[in-house]
């Protein structure tokens, strides 16, 4: 007589070994990480109801067991992410002071880099022609000063004083 | 010999992940890259408001589907590696359920080869990303 192979709790191995497969795969993609903790606790689901079936009837038990270690393994790297994710917001609460710090000396370097420049704005429309030439040049605030003041001056004080910036504007009307 | 495919567990898995990979392409193919319509959003972004190394991997798989290479690597540097493995297993499933059913001395051996070595190549593609989840859980 041929020996009947017990089969019980086979369907559910592969249905637990499927979806653990599926869970793996999406707990190790960060942006989904943590949505495959809902696939994984279904496969640990099955693959315990189908290691219970299969350990009344005295069924093989590979397919669930693997299914269930698989499982375990995609829940717990899906579970670490709420970590990774709340460790990251809490590290982020300091960052936008060290962003601010960068800003200002993006900003300082633009400055005065900025200092010495001399800026021409020309807009025309309809024949009508403006020019505007902004000059914050440091060395003629200098010069600038020391004619007003009639006398030398120290560097620090042109630098606290040129903040006024010099324009002059040519508007050239159409006849 | 005919081989039933519902004693197959072997098969039936094989046919089961080779229709999840069929419905990724299907999904990069069905959402525009230039529409902007994806369902599936960053939840780290969410949590965190900070952009994850996996963002983008949906723009990636479209443009990859449309030929748009360069514009995919611009989207997320690993989206094309990651393409290349879900590609590679589909092959692989059809190709292993053939030789599955054509040599059925040697399957235990090729099961064992199957799953070593799509466990190597899945490491390998997804490296990155683990790295990421690793060097946040000890991100100190």
């Amino acid at each position: 007589m041929e020996e009947v192979k017990n089969n019980t709790g086979q369907n559910l191995g592969i249905a637990a070994l499927i979806t653990a497969v599926i869970t793996f795969v999406l707990a190790v993609i960060p942006c989904i990480g943590l949505i495959a903790i809902i696939p994984g606790i279904i496969a640990i689901v099955l693959a315990s109801v189908g290691l219970s079936q299969a350990a009344r009837n005295a069924s093989p038990r590979g397919v669930l067991l693997a299914g269930l270690i698989i499982a375990i393994v995609a829940s717990l790297i899906s579970f670490s992410q709420i970590f990774v994710a709340g460790k990251i917001a809490q590290k982020a609460e300091k960052w936008p002071n060290s962003i601010q710090n960068i800003i200002n000396d993006v900003q300082d370097n633009v400055t005065k880099e900025l200092e010495d420049a001399n800026v021409s704005i020309k807009i025309e429309s309809n024949g009508d022609k403006v020019e505007i030439n902004t000059n914050s040049n440091k060395k003629d605030q200098v010069k600038k000063l020391e004619d007003l003041e009639g006398g030398k001056i120290q560097e620090s004080d042109s630098i606290q004083k040129s903040d006024s910036v010099q324009i002059n504007v040519i508007v050239k009307k159409k006849k | 010999m005919t081989v039933g495919i519902r004693n197959e567990p072997y098969l039936i898995i094989n046919i089961f992940f080779a229709g999840v990979i069929l419905l990724v392409f299907a999904y990069s193919g069905f959402f525009s890259p230039d529409k902007d319509n994806y369902p599936v959003t960053c939840v780290h972004e969410q949590l965190t408001g900070l952009p994850c190394v996996s963002c983008g991997l949906s723009h990636s798989y479209s443009l990859i589907v449309r030929g748009r290479i360069d514009e995919a690597y611009q989207w997320n540097r690993y989206g094309m590696r990651i393409f290349l493995f879900f590609a590679a297993q589909l092959v692989l499933r059809v190709a292993f359920s053939i030789f599955y059913l054509k040599y059925p001395d040697t399957r235990k051996q090729l099961i064992i080869v199957d799953y070593i070595g799509s466990g190597i190549v899945f490491i390998v593609s997804f490296w990155p990303f683990m790295m990421s989840i690793i060097t946040g859980i000890f991100y100190k």
